[in-house]
């Protein structure tokens, strides 16, 4: 034991001697090493930070309180929570038919225990004036300054409300309202003013904008305001922070359970009850769900795999260059009585060097700059850190991987060294090995084996861990082959001139050192080509799914909320900002008090909707009266039958989405959704419904609109499958011919024809044609006139298909062009380190210095060559295994749901397709050899051999 | 001599080497019989593709012969297993070349360790040893410096000293002077020679006459075969005779 210790120091230290003797190359290595090191530490030092204790959690969530009390809006019934107070359901039963689902405020208060002391922490929105215009803003009224409250709010400058005209707003807010402290603010139709005491930020949440209010001085006066303008009143909602001696334990917490209020409490957070003792768990559908790690870990563990593979791979040529170069020297070392297991020590210690000083590199690196960026970071991630938390463990185990990159890279090397006999190395004699008859055979084997794997998990099986290992079984096997490979590309030879003769006959002489330069090469050209095959697919089939919104330039502006009330300055920011060709003023029916949003179940407020006749309902989907799956009566085969019935017609997914997919409109709108049937434009104007939707129209040719006066009853009638309440007004209707795509409008009706049968329309905003593509420029400044408005608008302006992918194509096949010209370049050190003494040669005999250079060049060149051809190979089978898998995937979930009747008629079968980047490749075959030659050509000194042994 | 009553250091017997097979065949060695004792220092000249080299090579164990044996201090060494032989190398034989002979990345105390640290030896032993080894050679002031810090006579005299460092007794040294200039050369030869007569053995390939007087005795070889033996003292007068024919 001791021995081999010993021995193997002072192969550490000639190993790290040399390494530190050639910096650029192991600059290089430890590059390629230490990179993804930092990456992968930085990630663990951030999640890790930013993963917060319980007591931390708690601070954030309760400050120095006990527990947080709230209604579970279940009208009082007992209801079981989990033990961190995010899900909570009603105890009892009501999912059966005719019980109706508990709904209600519950009276929170009553549940606090007596002598607690009590915080209320009340939030609402309101529309606040900022130094741009207005801004939809979260008002929350906390006693912050309160010692209960210390810890939710973190201060920043100033201090917290002490008055009633007092407000501190988080920073976020401050930043993007332009207003500072000591500023003064107030909200749209209100009469008080507000001075900025100080602003502050949430821990967990810095992206919030958000005000603080004492409790009553800003919500309760605020909705009175806007009552009082005839629209509805905000919503307040209202939690308590309880302290009480002893806390609330999990058994307290499920006695207040009993009243209908939801607990978080500290006791509970830090002591968690086991899931056996969480009721909810017990529930059915309720159940304790923690993802199982197990595929998780196999997903993460084939992704390492693979990148130190690919590492191994491009690293592995820069040692055997390492240890071509010293090869004098291991001969040396072989003269001393060095055996074969101290060679390979040497060699294996450059690994191991490089993987130390890659990964103290690496994880220095990523402490510094995640403690550096740490501001930063918790920007970017939107929360504070718990503390700046290092688990060694885990760094340690980055830093194993490190080091078993480095070894694994320099087992080849150091095997191939100990091999030559000391003589050998000695003299520099270059005895032609004979290239193992076996390597290839073995290799050619894997591939068959890792392809069938492949191909295993992506047409049988559909996992991905199968389709990478399997890749990757393939990727060694071709790089096992490549000896052989590289013999087959040699007999081209014949027909070129020297310099590449030369070249390529020396690459396929000396197999043993060009199999791992194209190796490498192959491994970099392999990843890229995997992933822009991967991502082309991807993009092809994005382009076929993508459904437009609107006709190609065309602009949808709507606003539901307030009753319209900023409609007209929304349509003019938009004709006033954007190259608008046709404006088509677009309204909505209200039912009830016109400032209702459409659903809304405030006081007052109603809905409509658009009927479907019995007769023309999908018999899948049909509500049956005692509640049972309608499907469920009808074969598989029926239900593939009916999914092509034109009852079971699908609404359009995609397109612009309004209340009951009904428009109240003139012709301009037609214009602008490109629907140019003379008679729909004629139909419109005679007062009839424009019907895009074949089954609302009934045997009479009319469509009916139910108005909802009565949400809450209407809602119970659904329950119970009884016909819904309302009055029902019956339009006689236009079918438009040819089924056109109507982007979203099942239904329009003129103005006139809405007042004419008494019907109560709001502005709803406009649709509009465009002379031109808008530019980025004109959309940024309607996104800046909208926000000065301070409006909820729902804008969407079709821009058709966007290449998302384009530019991480373009960055990956640059990134792979490096890797690959790297690798040829080390490939080419490797050539040259043993062919110095050809130059010498070619340089006795005459050869200008031309030539030496010309040498290099195609030495690299023919690398680079073989390189990206056998990688682009070996790279187009993980992307196709992954797209076959993924097909497999969707075909199957889309059989599922057509046996189970869930597929409508305008459903396709999914489309996945298989599309090879052929610019990428192209790219990488021509312009990466040729690169590559090039750069070799340019850095190799063009006399060199014999002016050195003169020097001597 | 009084040494050749002692048991040999090193024996050849009936050492023979063909290189390549059919019409590439060459034979480099025929049938060589040479025995070197403690104490002596033997030179080994002859013209080109005389078989100098591959006599040395095989008397360290770096070729295998064709046919014959080879002992080291007793052992037959073409019995020995390649491990054997890298043993053999660091605890018995210890070489040195023309040029290029310390490892440069290594400091001289550190080359001259080497063979002993590779045996296992504790690094600490082993420098004191290697620095024992230097100061012996007055090469003390050379130990932490690296190979390109020195100059190529005092690379060769650290390469003598790493040669016999720890229990090893004989020195192959293939042409030690061949890089140096005479005056270096036979500051080099001087310490060779020292060392011999202080109980370490040598065999040295040389064509300059002039080195090989430093030995006890010089063996020509002219293809492959051992053509005449001398005495240091015979040798120094068929020198004289031969430089006086040219």
């Amino acid at each position: 034991m001791t021995t081999w210790f010993h021995s193997w120091r002072a192969a550490v230290r000639i190993a790290r001697r040399d390494a530190w003797r050639s910096k650029g190359r192991s600059f290089l290595v430890l590059a390629m090493i230490a990179l993804p090191i930092l990456g992968v530490s930085a990630l663990d030092l951030t999640v890790r930070s930013a993963e917060l204790t319980p007591a931390q959690r708690m601070e954030r969530t309760l400050g120095a309180a006990d527990a947080r009390f709230s209604d579970a809006r279940t009208a009082g019934v007992a209801i079981l929570q989990d033990p961190e107070g995010e899900q909570h359901t009603p105890a009892g039963d009501y999912n059966s038919p005719g019980k109706s689902w508990p709904d209600g405020p519950t009276d929170v208060t009553k549940a606090i225990p007596a002598g607690s002391t009590v915080l209320t922490d009340s939030s609402g929105t309101a529309k606040l004036t900022t130094t741009h215009g207005l801004l939809q803003t979260e008002v929350r009224e906390l006693a912050a300054a309160d010692p209960v409250a210390r810890g939710i709010m973190r201060l920043q400058e100033g201090r917290f409300p002490e008055k009633n005209d007092e407000i501190a707003a988080t920073t976020r807010f401050l930043e993007s309202s332009g207003l500072s402290v000591g500023s003064t603010l107030t909200a749209r139709g209100f009469d008080r003013t507000y001075v900025i005491s100080g602003s502050y930020e949430l821990p967990s949440d810095l992206t919030t904008q958000q005000v603080n209010a004492l409790p009553g001085a800003f919500l309760a006066p605020y909705a009175k305001a806007v009552e009082k303008a005839g629209l509805p009143k905000p919503d307040i909602s209202t939690t308590y922070l309880v302290k009480k001696a002893g806390g609330f334990t999990w058994n307290t917490v499920q006695a207040i359970n009993a009243k209908g209020v939801v607990v978080t409490s500290r006791v509970v957070a830090l002591d968690p009850p086991a899931d056996s003792n969480v009721p909810l768990y017990q529930k059915e559908d309720w159940a304790n769900h923690e993802s199982s790690g197990a595929a998780d870990a196999a997903a993460v563990g084939t992704v390492v795999g693979l990148a130190m593979l690919e590492i191994c791979l491009l690293a592995g040529p820069a040692f055997a260059v390492g240890a071509r170069r010293s090869r004098r020297q291991l001969g040396l070392v072989g003269a001393n009585g060095g055996a074969r297991s101290h060679i390979r020590a040497i060699v294996l210690s450059g690994g191991v060097v490089i993987g130390v000083a890659a990964a103290l590199v690496g994880i220095v690196l990523a402490l510094i700059l995640t403690f550096a960026l740490r501001p930063l970071l918790e920007d970017y991630m939107g929360q504070r850190f718990g503390g700046f938390t290092v688990r060694p463990l885990e760094l340690l185990a980055i830093a194993a991987l490190a080091v078993i990159t480095g070894l694994l890279a320099a087992i080849i090397p150091a095997v191939t060294a100990s091999r030559q006999t000391v003589l050998a190395s000695l003299t520099g004699r270059r005895g032609v090995r004979r290239s193992n008859r076996v390597l290839p055979l073995i290799g050619f084997g894997a591939v068959l084996l890792g392809a069938a794997i492949a191909l295993y998990g992506s047409v049988v099986s559909d996992q991905f861990v199968l389709v990478a290992g399997g890749s990757a079984v393939a990727e060694l096997g071709v790089v096992a082959m490549t000896p052989a490979l590289v013999g087959l590309f040699g007999r081209a030879s014949r027909w070129l001139p020297l310099s590449p003769r030369l070249a390529l006959r020396d690459a396929v002489r000396n197999r043993g050192r060009t199999a791992p330069a194209v190796a490498a090469v192959l491994a970099a050209v392999a990843g890229t080509v995997a992933v822009s095959t991967y991502a082309a697919s991807r993009d092809a089939q994005s382009l076929a799914e993508y459904r437009a919104s609107l006709p190609s330039g065309a602009v949808a502006a709507l606003v539901t909320e307030e009753g319209g009330r900023d409609v007209p300055e929304v349509r003019d920011a938009v004709q006033r900002t954007l190259p608008v060709d046709v404006r088509a003023d677009v309204f909505r029916i209200a039912v009830g008090k016109p400032g209702c949003d459409p659903h809304g179940e405030g006081e007052g407020c109603g809905r409509f909707e658009v009927v479907t006749p019995p007769a023309n309902k999908c018999p899948l989907w049909a509500t049956s009266p005692d509640g049972s799956d309608p499907a469920e009566k009808y074969t598989k085969e029926q239900r593939r039958a009916l999914a092509n019935d034109w009852r079971c017609l699908l609404p359009d997914g995609n397109g612009i989405y309004v209340e009951g997919r009904l428009l109240i409109a003139d012709a301009p709108l037609l214009k602008v959704l490109g629907i140019d049937d003379p008679g729909a434009a004629k139909a419109l104007a005679d007062g009839k419904l424009l019907s895009f939707h074949k089954p609302q129209v009934d045997r009479n040719g009319t469509v009916g609109i139910k108005l909802i006066t009565d949400p809450k009853a209407a809602n119970r009638a659904v329950e119970q499958n009884k016909p819904v309440p309302g009055e029902l007004k019956s339009f006689p209707a236009y079918q438009v011919p040819g089924s056109p795509d109507s982007y979203g409008v099942e239904s329009v009706l003129s103005p006139a024809a809405a007042k004419a049968a008494g019907l109560t329309t709001v502005p709803l905003g406009a649709f509009f044609s465009t002379d031109r593509m808008p530019s980025t420029e004109e959309r940024q400044k309607l996104d800046a006139e909208i926000a000065k408005l301070g409006s909820n608008v729902e804008l969407t302006v079709e821009q058709g298909w966007v290449d998302e992918n384009r530019l991480v194509l373009l960055a990956l096949t640059v990134f792979a062009g490096l890797v690959t010209i790297g690798a040829a370049g080390i490939a080419t050190g490797l050539a040259q380190a043993d062919a110095e003494a050809d130059l010498k040669t070619l340089a006795a005999v005459g050869a200008p210095p031309r030539v030496r250079r010309m040498l290099s060049g195609f030495q690299c060149g023919v690398v680079a060559a073989m390189g990206v051809v056998l990688g682009s190979a070996a790279g187009v089978l993980p992307a196709v295994g992954l797209r076959l898998t993924e097909e497999r995937e969707q075909m199957r979930f889309y059989q599922e749901d057509l046996a189970n009747g869930l597929v409508g008629a305008g459903d396709a079968s999914p489309h996945v397709p298989i599309v090879v980047p052929w610019e990428t490749l192209a790219a990488l075959l021509v312009v990466v050899p040729l690169g590559a030659a090039l750069l070799a050509a340019l850095v190799t000194r063009s006399r060199g051999a014999l002016a050195r042994r003169a020097a001597h | 001599m009084s040494t050749q009553q002692q048991h040999p250091v090193l024996s050849l017997r009936n050492l023979t080497r063909v290189h390549g097979s059919g019409a590439t065949e060459v034979h480099a060695l025929r049938g060589i019989d040479l025995d070197v004792h403690p104490g002596e220092l033997v030179a080994v000249m002859g013209p080109s593709g005389s078989g100098k080299s591959t006599l040395l090579t095989i008397a360290g164990g770096l070729d295998n012969p064709t046919s014959g044996q080879v002992f080291v201090e007793g052992t037959d060494i073409t019995a020995l297993g390649i491990k054997g032989l890298a043993a053999l190398r660091r605890r018995s034989i210890g070489y040195v070349f023309q040029d290029y002979n310390l490892i440069p990345a290594l400091t001289a105390a550190e080359n001259v360790a080497l063979p002993r640290e590779l045996d296992g030896i504790s690094a600490r032993k082993a420098r004191t040893e290697a620095l024992a080894a230097l100061a012996e050679m007055d090469l003390g002031q050379l130990a932490d410096r690296f190979p390109d810090e020195m100059s190529g006579g005092q690379q060769q005299r650290v390469a003598i000293a790493r040669a016999l460092v720890g229990d090893r007794r004989l020195v192959l040294a293939d042409e030690p002077t061949g890089a140096l200039d005479s005056e270096t050369g036979e500051s080099v030869l001087a310490l060779l020679r020292s060392r011999c007569d202080a109980g370490a053995s040598g065999i040295m390939v040389t064509h300059e006459p002039r080195f090989a007087a430093w030995a006890d005795r010089v063996v020509f070889l002219r293809d492959g075969a051992v053509v005449d033996q001398t005495m240091r003292s015979d040798a120094d007068s068929l020198l004289t005779d031969r430089a006086a024919q040219r």
